[in-house]
């Protein structure tokens, strides 16, 4: 592993940033204002993937910003854990920012000055978090996310979503308060909070007690982002938000920080070893799991889509948690490799969600009946994607679920590939129902809500969501090969993501991600998976 | 030694204040300019100490050159660097704030310059009972302009922090009393010296330190001591509110600190465990209690004031703790605690004109300027990095570990929570609120210029504050 100066990690994470004042400058001018959104996430995916090659190769790229406090240095390191999360987040902030676009503006959504600038601001501060170098540094980040995404969950200032922004407030700078007090307890203990792949040395000599102590405040902390139970419940509450948010920060990169709080722990604060011989890893194995299996039952209860998606993504993000906890060193690839591939599934799902919002104004299940006819694609991909999440082959759930199953042998814990198995069924369980009802039911069994206005081929409208009679300047509108489906801002993220996720299943040796899990794995624990 | 920028420090706000007096009534307006020029040296007055003290360290000032023992020393470490710079920063940025705000006139303010020179002389006295002096005129001067609205609230609120106030100071006054039997000298590193030949258990001098550290928690307005607090901050003009609420109670808290390290001292504490443990229960109980408070108010103004009980009393817990990295926390808490909650009145004068928290509504939308300046000091009393609320929050809790009081490290990190039960409110009222009425369209943009100087400060403070932990060399001012 060599070292290289460079200010490329600091560009990354200061890209968006920039384009801040810019997008509220740019307030009277939208056009140019997206344009800048655009430019800025190009710009970051670019800086981003001129790093990948060095970092597969054994470099790390550092950005020294001198102190930050006493004993503790403001750095930006990007090594190959935090290089999978940038490249995730940053690749998938494209994809998303071409969503906005059309989702945004399909609604009409006031403010969206506020929201394309908390947007950036979020994204900065998740670059933030994946190159953080040591504990503090990762939480100054961390409570930044927090502060930038208060915003777009509040986004309607309607009374519920302010409710839901109070929760999440609450909740995510709760979990930040256990995160600092642990950060302080480990620097009490070792006098350092820098990270070191295979842990922070004096960590696992220091008192037992106070060792496990750090380690419950800081899993617990990042847990909440993580929706960990029983920490979860700001998460289905922050469905208020728009699909976007809820696609990119509340299925990734918000979430994700979480989960990438809890690897960069158990990597490389404490190490595989020391969290072995502290004996913390099982516990947290088993609130995984409990956690997994006990939102996919809620999810089945959950009619409103975005909902049932929320819950979905509470359970996939504990085979996160259990990868990370069960320490063997397939589980540990696949724990990682789950942060990519539940991404590319899960923003497809909300994608899709959001795209029956925008051409139907429809959230529940119950009343999607046949929108398989009037969204051919866009339900296609829902379907695509929600095998995967289920664990099918050839789609990226499977190789993630596969390096589990493994691993969980692997540690010589078999109940959890039980517990995985038994998951794989209940996501099919609470899935499958959409997909049926999408393509195999007709609304004249349903609900009187016209979401097919006619034989498969055409509707009547003036705009692509509204019934609208013939005086009032209505038509019958044929309908081109996609249906009555909603812009191609809408639609190509979606096919992007899905087909994102298709490529992670069946080369997953040739997208990156895979190769930058095994190069972090091995730098914890020597093994080569 | 004698470095005559001490004495010039305390001197350039009270002759100021005179000459203020009489030259506002000669010409009409001329008094503000008058302040003006007269803290502005002052600010070049801190900014030239500070230079001195970075090349040389410790500046100290024998008045009229009789030695001390019996003569007054003025010094400057770098406990009150800090402290000097944040009221002569505040003093000439609320000023010109008040030339938007009122009051005005020359009686208005010769007693502003007075609490600058006040203030200033609390901040470099390096004698016990000319601390007494100093804090006697602060009262005077605070008392006065609090009234200075002229109804009877201010009236009120001026009398009961009158009587409140010198009930303070005495016991303070009792205090130093006492350590004068028990040493004979006033001068706080000579007593401090006598003071450990005399016995740190002897009861003199607990019974002398148990009455200064009343009286000046009352200064401080540690809960339950707080009472004049609310009051005095909610019926006062708003910029006096913003001067008062940055400057009198965290000088206070910097007296209590400079008596505890330089006439105490550490070994004090640690030999009569039962009054630091005393001092850390009561500063932890405040930092509960004046949250908990400021959760149920209606009006902000006494809403910023019961958070001020909360966060005097996290700075004392850190004080309280007694190592270098503690004490250093508190320090940077207490001038970034300055800068946010002074900026924070400012910025409630702009937007609210009676205070009320649903007078806030919408206006995130109306005065985006000053809404987002408040909205970051907000953040910065939450503790939210890279503020300065955050770098104090880590040192105390990482110095209150390292002195074994892992109660202040808990309450320190908790406190986050509890003032984001309050603060959050106010930003979801601003930004997410249905305006009530139209924003009064006053010219006034260098006053949200200072507010937002504030908030840039308060951001500032926290990204420097890893350079400003060697330059301040707390370990030499604790021992």
């Amino acid at each position: 592993m060599t070292e290289v100066e460079s200010l490329r990690p600091l560009a990354t994470v200061l890209v968006s940033a920039v384009a801040v004042p810019l997008i509220l400058a740019l307030h009277r001018n939208p056009d140019f204002r997206e344009a800048v959104t655009l430019a800025a996430a190009t710009a970051k995916v670019g800086l981003v993937g001129s790093m990948v090659p060095g970092v597969l190769s054994g470099d790390v790229y550092v950005s020294d910003l001198g102190g930050l406090v006493e004993g503790v240095e403001l750095v930006l390191r990007a090594d190959a854990l935090g290089m999978l999360f940038a490249a995730l987040a940053s690749l998938l902030w494209l994809f998303t920012s071409v969503y906005s676009v059309g989702y945004m503006r399909g609604l009409d959504e006031p403010r969206q000055a506020r929201y394309y600038a908390a947007f950036a601001a979020s994204l900065s501060a998740t670059m933030g978090v994946a190159f953080a170098s040591n504990l503090l540094v990762l939480f100054v980040f961390y409570e930044l996310l927090t502060v930038a995404t208060y915003p777009l969950v509040a986004h309607d200032e309607t009374g519920e979503a302010r409710a839901a922004g109070r929760k999440y407030l609450v909740y995510t700078l709760g979990g930040g308060v256990a995160v600092l007090f642990g950060t302080v307890l480990v620097y009490s203990l070792t006098g350092s909070v820098e990270f070191a792949a295979g842990g922070v040395s004096g960590l696992g000599d220091a008192d037992p007690a106070l060792a496990r102590l750090a380690f419950a405040l800081l899993v617990g902390g990042f847990g909440v982002k993580a929706g960990l139970m029983p920490l979860h419940s700001w998460l289905p509450d922050a469905m208020v938000a728009p699909t976007p948010v809820s696609g990119l920060l509340h299925a990734v990169a918000v979430v994700k920080s979480g989960a990438f709080g809890v690897a960069r722990t158990v990597l490389d604060v404490y190490g595989p070893d020391a969290v072995a011989s502290l004996g913390v890893g099982l516990p947290l194995a088993a609130v995984a799991a409990f956690t997994f299996l006990a939102a996919s039952v809620i999810a089945l209860r959950k009619d409103n889509l975005k909902r049932r998606l929320a819950y979905s993504t509470i359970a996939q993000l504990s085979y996160i948690v259990l990868g990370l906890a069960l320490l063997s060193p397939a589980a540990l690839v696949g724990g990682l490799l789950h942060v990519p591939a539940h991404a590319f599934m899960k923003l497809a799902l909300f994608f899709c969600a959001g795209a029956i919002h925008v051409e139907t104004h429809t959230d529940d299940i119950s009343e999607m009946a046949g929108i398989g006819r009037r969204m051919p694609l866009t339900m296609a991909a829902f379907a695509v994607a929600s095998l995967g999440m289920a664990g099918i082959p050839l789609l990226s759930g499977f190789v993630s679920k596969w390096y589990l199953l493994v691993g969980s042998f692997d540690a010589g814990q078999p109940v959890f590939a039980l517990a995985l198995a038994v998951s794989g069924v209940l996501n099919v369980a609470y899935f499958w129902p959409v997909v049926h009802q999408a393509f195999f039911e007709t609304q004249a069994e349903h609900d009187p809500k016209p979401l097919v206005d006619g034989p498969r081929g055409g509707y009547w409208a003036t705009k692509p969501d509204g019934y609208v009679p013939e005086a009032d300047g209505g038509g019958w509108r044929r309908a081109g090969w996609t249906g009555g489906e909603a812009s191609w801002f809408v639609l190509l993220p979606i096919l992007l993501s899905v087909a994102g996720a298709v490529v992670l299943g069946v080369v997953p040796g040739e997208a990156v991600y895979l190769d930058l899990v095994v190069e972090a794995v091995h730098g914890v624990t020597g093994v080569v998976v | 030694m004698t470095d005559v920028v001490l004495p010039l420090l305390v001197a350039c706000p009270l002759v100021g204040a005179a000459i203020a007096l009489v030259a506002g009534r000669l010409y009409r307006g001329l008094d503000w300019y008058v302040g003006f020029v007269a803290l502005a040296v002052e600010a070049g007055l801190v900014v030239g100490a500070t230079r001195s003290y970075l090349a040389s360290g410790r500046l100290s000032h024998e008045v009229g050159g009789v030695p001390p023992a019996y003569g007054i020393e003025l010094a400057f470490d770098g406990l009150s660097l800090p402290v000097a710079a944040l009221v002569s920063g505040v003093a000439l940025s609320v000023l010109v704030y008040t030339r938007y705000s009122g009051p005005r006139g020359p009686a208005f303010h010769s007693a502003y310059l007075l609490l600058a020179g006040g203030l200033m002389g609390v901040t470099v006295t390096a004698d016990a009972f000319n601390l007494y002096v100093f804090i006697e005129i602060t009262g005077l001067a605070a008392y006065a302009l609090v009234a200075s609205r002229g109804d009877g609230a201010s009236a009120y609120a001026a009398l009961k922090y009158l009587v409140v106030g010198t009930v303070g100071a005495s016991l303070y006054l009792v205090g130093v009393a006492y350590v004068f039997v028990a040493t004979g000298t006033l001068n706080m590193a000579w007593a401090s010296e006598r003071l450990s030949e005399v016995g740190y258990t002897d009861p003199v001098v607990v019974a002398s330190f148990c009455f200064v550290v009343v009286g000046l928690a009352v200064k401080t307005a540690l809960y339950p001591l707080h009472s004049w607090q609310p009051d005095a901050y909610s019926a006062a003009p708003v910029a006096v509110a913003g001067y008062v609420a940055a400057l009198v109670s965290t000088v206070a808290a910097y007296a209590l600190a400079r008596v505890l390290f330089t006439v105490y001292t550490p070994e004090f504490l640690s030999a009569v465990p039962l009054a630091s443990t005393a001092v850390v229960y009561l500063a932890c109980v405040s930092v509960v209690a004046g949250a908990t408070l400021a959760v149920v108010q209606t009006d902000v103004r006494r809403m910023l004031a019961y958070s001020s009980v909360s966060q005097f009393g996290m700075v004392i817990a850190g004080f309280a703790v007694a190592n270098p990295t503690a004490a250093f926390g508190a320090l940077i808490h207490l001038v970034g605690h300055g800068v946010a909650k002074g900026g924070a009145f400012l910025g409630v004068g702009l937007m609210s004109s009676d205070g009320d928290v649903d007078g806030l509504s919408g206006l995130g939308r109306t005065s985006p300027g000053s809404s987002a300046a408040f909205t970051v000091l907000l953040l910065t009393l939450i503790g939210v990095p890279p503020t300065v609320g955050f770098v104090g929050k880590w040192y105390m809790a990482v110095g209150a570990f390292q002195g074994d009081r892992p109660v202040v490290a808990v309450v320190v990190v908790v406190s986050t929570l509890l003032t984001l039960a309050y603060a959050a409110r106010l930003i979801d009222r601003m930004y997410y609120g249905s305006p009530a009425t139209a924003a009064d369209g006053g010219r006034r943009s260098p006053a949200v210029a200072v507010v937002a100087l504030a908030a840039a400060v308060a951001v500032a403070l926290g990204l420097l504050a890893g350079e400003m932990e060697a330059a301040l060399a707390l370990e030499e001012v604790l021992g």
